[in-house]
């Protein structure tokens, strides 16, 4: 019966939406920033399913129709990188080498971490994009061979633990700078990690917009590189 | 008409990017290649900021909407996890201390290093 009701594009549409928009007016009303839409719908729609005989593909139906917009919502990132262009102007040089050493050690330590603690390949492909923000990081998901769902929660794990341990870190290791701390902010931990910044301030905020697409651009090349050396 | 012009603008961006990605076999996924078409198009002038705007902010404003369908995906992945849940999260927790730490500390090395720089030039 369930079963029957469900098969049409209409319920993942109208399910997604009605989890997305009740935990963004949670997260309006409690002014938690913690409070995250995107992985409580997640978590939200994966137990409505376990729960009811309502079939994955049931759902995917009209997912698959959200699941298209990926590509415009990936497109558009260009227009944040291009109003923040002239951030660049002062540091330039200082910003992209730092930018650089931490695209390098994201991926480093993903692959030292992951073979360390024997998890297996696809998994260590999986969590390979987890700083870069999520349309991309969907993107190298998939030029990996990789799961979207895992990269998807290694990347709403990441802005997390950034945002909330930056303030930490910053203290112990003595970063004062506002550009330093917004670019850090920005790589480690994207669009997450930029609400951290702004709250820190201006400068901050804008840095780690910019440090989004900057290392997203980043991680892109540097991941066809190694393919293309056939170091991975 | 003007979000509908603009839409035009963004899903022909996107899909000239797959097409691109595809017809020269580029290593770069379809979506990233419009991104970058985008970028360039901008710089170069030929698409304006009002162009795109609203609808891009819209998306852009409401981004994680759309990467639902895809998390709910792990519903048939997860086995890939092999119950090393713990592990897969510390590596994710201990890459991102990594990245913070090394990315700031060499932004604000290197901004330094400037202001010395500049002392010296003068």
């Amino acid at each position: 019966m369930i079963e029957k009701l469900t098969d049409t594009h209409l319920f993942g549409i109208l399910l997604s939406v009605a989890c997305f928009y009740g935990f963004s007016y949670i997260r309006f009303r409690s002014r938690q920033s913690c409070v995250n839409p995107l992985l409580l719908s997640i978590v939200a729609i994966i137990i409505v399913l376990s729960l009811t005989a309502i079939p994955f593909d049931n759902y995917m139906k009209g997912g698959s129709v959200i699941h298209a917009f990926l590509g415009p919502v990936t497109v558009v990132l260009a227009l944040p990188l291009y109003r923040q262009r002239r951030l660049l102007i002062t540091h330039k040089y200082a910003i992209l080498g730092g930018i650089l050493a931490g695209v390098i050690s994201a991926l480093t330590s993903v692959i030292v971490l992951c073979r360390l603690f024997g998890l297996n390949e696809l998994l260590e492909r999986s969590l390979l994009p987890h700083s870069v923000t999520t349309p991309i990081g969907i993107g190298l998901s998939d030029l990996l061979g990789a799961t979207e769902g895992i990269t998807i929660l290694s990347i709403i794990i990441t802005g997390i633990t950034g945002a909330a341990l930056a303030p930490f870190l910053y203290r112990l290791m003595k970063i004062v700078h506002p550009v330093a701390r917004g670019i850090g902010l920005g790589t480690a931990a994207h669009a997450l990690g930029t609400t951290k910044a702004i709250e820190m301030g201006e400068t901050e905020g804008a840095m780690s917009s910019l440090a989004i697409g900057v290392a997203a651009l980043t991680t892109v090349g540097v991941v066809i590189l190694l393919q293309y050396m056939s170091w991975y | 008409m003007k979000i509908f012009k603009q839409l035009l603008v963004i899903l022909g961006l996107s899909f000239g990017g797959e097409l691109l990605s595809n017809l020269f076999n580029l290593p770069i996924p379809g979506s990233i290649t419009g991104m970058i078409l985008l970028l360039i198009l901008l710089l170069m002038g030929v698409i304006k900021e009002r162009h795109i705007a609203e609808t891009s902010d819209f998306l852009l404003g409401n981004m994680g909407f759309f990467f639902i369908p895809a998390g709910v995906g792990i519903l048939v992945s997860y086995q890939s996890l092999k119950g090393n849940y713990i592990e897969a999260i510390s590596v994710i927790i201990l890459s991102t201390l990594l990245v913070l730490a090394v990315t700031s500390l060499v932004t604000q090395l290197l901004i330094k290093s400037e202001k010395k720089h500049d002392r010296k030039v003068d």
